[in-house]
């Protein structure tokens, strides 16, 4: 049993059903938080409440905050910050990273093939329906090649750890991927508020995820220029990820431009400067497809320049990620995931997809009607969360129901264990004390022609609600510093 | 032989308020291709504003203006000369074509080369119930088949200017059972598309010597695809097959494809756009 | 740089300046009116009418006004665009636009000056913190100040920024000339010429915080003539046209120093206008001050006009 504990964790409440980061089935703490348990341990939860709402104003005062939209104003809200960070190893780490690694070239050896032979769908490993079906397949990129061979530049892969210690995949985000900031400034503000634990940790940095950025953009730079201009496209001010966008840019050493500032001629992108025009070569875009061009696209969008997608076609400028990428993150994709990365790669898949029953298949069929209360049924082609059912919230006649909508139309549900979130150990200003709070893990990975990187860190969201789920900042989710520990003896306890 | 077309294309547009930053973008130039050849292209506009030529994000070649503004009325005009060959659209082998219903409308490999033409598009949906209208038992092979439904939709629509727009749903234009050009065309696709042939969008010119409806503005007419021969074009408003008079711009999923005009403005107020095409056969 | 971030940094620059100017001219108008020398000055109604007229908002001669409703108006009011709160609301707007352009400690400090502006409680201002609110805005627009010359690189951005800055601060005293010269009238002095030796011209003195430096310098009362020449003429008073007209001089020349020769550029219009005031003496203006006076605010808007058409035409 656990030992008798002292301080800031006194009151922890442990759920041993739970996986939780911190403590292992026994309840032991786990090797790689033991200094920190210690080090917290000599706070008192006055301290650490006092500490906490510093860093609260220190977000505050920066500005670095999201707007909500309610009724008639729009309000700044700050990301809530918990000041306790989640630990990953080097090795448990090093498995993550090859994991995201392959899972992002598939998904553009996915993307290339999907937009040129199409051979995947014609050998039948991933059906035509599925891609045929998707609004974010765009005909414009059919045949076209984008500079480098490159599609998803910028892929965000939400992970979770289900309570068998594993981590599964539970997300790509290859459209336009944000959080990456909130990496970064939980770094700086942990840092500030509690610079002494990092003379214990040897963690990596996160500081170096812009100079990268830069990096590789530059990589897909279009053919026949020497030094490319790349700027950020953002929607504007108003946009919840506004302070993403102009830190981006500001940490690249690059401008931020909102669409009324480019414009085309000769089929070439020119922003406007206070010295007259300027070529751009290089646009990482923070708007999405539907809005990049009026001309081609939607033609009520103010947020995107006439001509900007002939401009692509012409070879003379790179988008990044390169439209059409949203064909390849939608949920029906997701479950061909790990036959994706066998038929471009020959390999297993490194990281777990939540296994999925794909109800058109008839002994899947079968075992999803038997277990449908342990199961989460999704139907295959609608977004956003409808139509989902959770097997283990119905009553019996809710179940029946489900049951005989499925087998009415098996080829239009999927069908997944319910998975559920480890828990961190969360300090919730209610109660002031630690809690066990649900968290996940988004990580950011970068693709040039010639190389990849991953950040080694990434954004651990929390639920704050207890019990929740959902760890999305619209729906009151916070995050964490997350520390990705170098190979080290020294970290080994 | 050969036939010798000047094309006259004319737009103008007013704004309640002048506007700012204004882009247009005309497809409206005869395709290049085998059987049409361009001799003179001349665009200008009423204020001098820079234009140049580009490509649709499908590769039809546009003409693209923009003006820094402010603008309250601007007009265009392009004059095109070209050479059209004689298209004889019966000189095929009949044997080629498979009998109609045959298995190969659903190969998937066959489906999937022909997916973008083959799936509805919003302005090109039946709305429910309404496949039935149609029941394909006229005509022998797919040929005759398409030709005999090009008739039934000719038969089927009034021609009636002014009852539709370009956003106008095939629900609506059934239930009035009026349209222009473009509604003829898309009523063509949508029960073409129904059955499993890839059919798509043409939008061009049409030389109206013969009297054929089309009214002083661009057509629009639809192609199917014949196995074993290939794309033919159907001109459901004139109940004929596309052939010499029939002077190609651009093809698409549906008219959002192949919009002729598109203007992107910056301004409040409500716009007027006017058109006036004119074609003249030179021999 | 971007022509729109540009322009965003450019008014920045001048709602920064355009809160402290206004929040000064506040402090200083009502509470040196408290003990003015003559009645006229010390009235309530003389005193708000100023502020009212400087924030562009004249009322008539016999409006009453309530002097919470006008404090609160001028000081707090969001609904009221030229309240010193919209324009520390504007001075972030515009910084937030272009934060990606500015130092984080610059951004920092504006984003703390705008929560402290927009968070001030109604109750408080009105009744007792007309005082705190506007020393505190004035003191801050100094943080303000000096992150702007001691955080930024001083280039392209620095430069946009500084005519902002100084194109605000030349329009506003010359409002405040105005408002005082309006004032002057109104209220003269008790002996020899009654508005030569006004009153009021010590209070703009002290509105544009320059009292004791002019003192420095003249070593007399403040008189017309005296004051005017120190705000207008006198390139070495900080809050002077003169100096102001300088250093738009030397921040658009700086963006491009081959332009001076081009007769259309803003830099050549500017070097004009500063050679004219630079020739000029007091004696020069003193028959016609209010037509000198309209003669300032149309070079300038013609200044004004010309930078928006050359940098921020977008």
């Amino acid at each position: 049993m656990a030992k008798k504990q002292k301080g800031i964790f006194s009151k922890y409440d442990r759920n041993p059903k739970l996986f939780d980061e911190l403590y292992d089935q026994q309840g032991e703490v786990n090797d790689v938080y033991k200094k920190l348990f210690k080090l917290y341990g000599q706070h008192s939860i006055e301290d650490y409440a006092e500490l906490n709402g510093r860093a609260k104003a220190s977000f505050f005062n920066q500005g670095i905050t999201f707007r909500v939209y309610s009724d008639e104003k729009t309000n700044e809200k700050i990301f809530p910050f918990d000041l306790f960070p989640r630990i990953i190893g080097a090795d448990e780490w090093a498995e993550l990273e090859r994991g995201v690694v392959q899972r992002c070239k598939a998904l553009n050896a996915f993307l290339w093939d999907l937009y040129h032979e199409q051979n995947i769908l014609k050998d039948g490993v991933v059906p035509m329906e599925l891609v045929g079906s998707s609004e974010n397949f765009l005909e414009q990129m059919v045949g076209f090649d984008p500079p480098g061979g490159i599609y998803n530049h910028i892929s965000g892969t939400d992970l979770i750890r289900h309570t068998d210690g594993k981590f599964y995949v539970l997300e790509d985000n290859i459209r336009c991927p944000s959080g990456v900031s909130y990496v970064l400034s939980n770094r700086t503000a942990l840092k500030r508020a509690l610079f002494g634990v990092f003379n214990h940790y040897n963690a990596h940095t996160v500081t170096n995820y812009a100079e990268n950025l830069l990096d590789l953009l530059e990589t897909v730079k279009p053919a026949g220029v020497d030094k490319p201009n790349t700027v950020v496209l953002t929607p504007g001010m108003y946009n919840s990820a506004f302070y993403e966008h102009s830190y981006l840019a500001k940490t690249m050493g690059v401008e931020l431009v909102e669409g009324r500032d480019l414009y085309v001629e000769n089929d070439f992108v020119y922003m406007k400067t206070i010295h007259g025009r300027e070529r751009v070569d290089i646009i990482y875009r923070r708007i999405d497809d539907q809005f990049l061009d009026p001309l081609e696209f939607r033609k009520d969008s103010t947020l995107g320049v006439p001509g900007l997608f002939a401009a692509y076609r012409k070879g003379n400028v790179t988008l990044a990620n390169a439209p059409g990428t949203g064909v390849a993150d939608d949920k029906a994709v997701y479950t061909y995931m790990p036959e994706i990365i066998q038929y471009y790669f020959g390999e297993e898949a490194i990281l777990h997809n939540v296994p999925t029953y794909h109800c058109s298949r008839k002994e899947e069929l079968e075992y999803v009607l038997d277990n449908i209360a342990e199961l989460v049924i999704k139907p295959v082609d609608e977004a956003g969360g409808y139509g989902i059912s959770i097997g283990n919230t119905l009553s019996p006649e809710e179940i029946e129901e489900v049951r005989n909508t499925v087998r009415a139309h098996p080829r239009k549900y999927v069908a997944q264990p319910i998975m559920s979130l480890s828990v961190h150990p969360t300090y919730i200003e209610e109660t002031q004390s630690f809690e066990q709070r649900h968290v996940d893990l988004r990580s950011f990975a970068l693709m040039g022609s010639d190389r990849e990187f991953v950040l080694k860190g990434g954004l651990t969201r929390v639920a704050l609600r207890r019990g929740n789920l959902i760890v999305n900042s619209s729906q009151g989710g916070g995050s964490k510093d997350t520390w990705v520990l170098k190979k080290s003896k020294k970290n080994a306890g | 032989m050969a036939d010798c077309f000047r094309i006259t294309y004319n737009a103008e547009n007013s704004y309640d308020y002048p506007v700012t930053a204004a882009t247009w973008q005309f497809l409206i130039l005869p395709l290049e291709n085998e059987s049409q050849h361009h001799l003179k292209f001349e665009f200008s506009n009423s204020l001098g504003a820079y234009w140049e030529l580009s490509h649709s994000g499908f590769g039809f070649r546009t003409i693209r203006v923009r003006s820094k503004g402010p603008v309250s009325r601007i007009s265009f005009t392009a004059e095109i000369s070209l050479i059209k060959e004689v298209v004889n659209p019966f000189a095929f082998n009949p044997e080629m074509v498979p009998p109609f219903n045959g298995p190969e409308l659903k190969l998937q490999d066959f489906r999937l080369t022909f997916a973008r033409y083959i799936r509805p598009t919003h302005l090109t949906t039946l709305p429910p119930g309404s496949a039935a209208l149609y029941s394909w038992d006229q005509g022998e092979g797919y040929l005759e088949k398409l030709q005999a439904l090009n008739t039934w939709v000719y038969e089927y629509l009034y021609y009636t200017p002014g009852v539709t727009d370009v956003d106008t749903s095939l629900e609506e234009v059934l239930g009035l059972n009026k349209g222009v050009c473009q509604d003829f065309a898309h009523l063509f696709i949508a029960l073409a598309r129904n059955k499993g042939i890839p059919a798509r969008y043409v939008s061009g010119y049409l030389h109206q010597g013969k009297g054929y409806f089309g009214d002083a503005q661009m057509h629009a007419w639809a192609e199917a695809w014949v196995p074993g021969i290939g794309w033919i074009g159907f001109d459901p408003t004139n109940n004929i097959l596309a052939a010499s008079n029939h002077i190609k711009v651009a093809h698409g999923r549906d008219y959002d494809d192949c919009a002729p005009l598109k203007g992107i403005v910056f301004g409040e107020g409500e716009n007027t756009s006017q058109h006036a095409v004119a074609v003249q056969s030179q021999q | 740089m971007l022509a729109r971030a540009a322009d965003n940094l450019y008014w920045m620059g001048r709602y920064i300046e355009r809160t402290e100017h206004m929040a000064r001219f506040m402090n200083v108008n009502y509470f040196s009116s408290l003990d003015a020398p003559n009645a006229k000055s010390q009235k309530r109604n003389f005193v708000l009418r100023s502020i009212l007229f400087m924030a562009g908002d004249p009322v008539g001669k016999n409006d009453k006004v309530n002097e919470q409703e006008v404090l609160y108006k001028v000081g707090l009011d969001q609904d009221f665009p030229s309240s010193v709160c919209n324009s520390i609301c504007y001075a972030r707007e515009n910084a937030h636009s272009a934060r990606d352009l500015i130092s984080t400690e610059l951004y920092e400090s504006v984003n703390k000056f705008y929560h402290f502006a927009t968070s001030y409680p109604k109750e408080r201002f009105v009744k007792t913190g007309l005082f705190e609110y506007t020393s505190q805005v004035t003191e801050l627009t100094a943080i303000l100040r000096a992150k702007i010359r001691g955080t930024l690189l001083h280039d392209e951005i620095y430069a946009i920024i500084m005519m902002g800055v100084n194109m605000e601060r030349a329009l506003q005293i010359t409002r405040m000339i105005n408002a005082k010269y309006n004032d002057a009238r109104l209220a003269p002095g008790s002996y020899g010429d009654r508005f030569r030796n006004s009153y009021e011209w010590t209070t703009l003195l002290k509105c544009a915080e320059s009292y004791d430096m002019m003192r420095r310098l003249y070593k007399k009362s403040p008189s017309s003539l005296s004051t005017l020449e120190f705000l207008i003429l006198n390139p070495r008073c900080p809050r002077s046209v003169m100096n102001a007209l300088n250093q738009i001089y030397r921040h658009v020349v700086s963006l491009n120093p081959m332009k001076i020769d081009d007769k259309d550029s803003t830099a050549f219009l500017v070097g004009k206008i500063r050679s004219e005031y630079q020739f000029k003496c007091i004696e020069d203006i003193e028959g016609d001050i209010q037509g000198y006076i309209d003669h300032i605010f149309s070079e300038l808007t013609e200044i004004g006009s010309r930078m928006e058409k050359e940098f921020f035409h977008y």
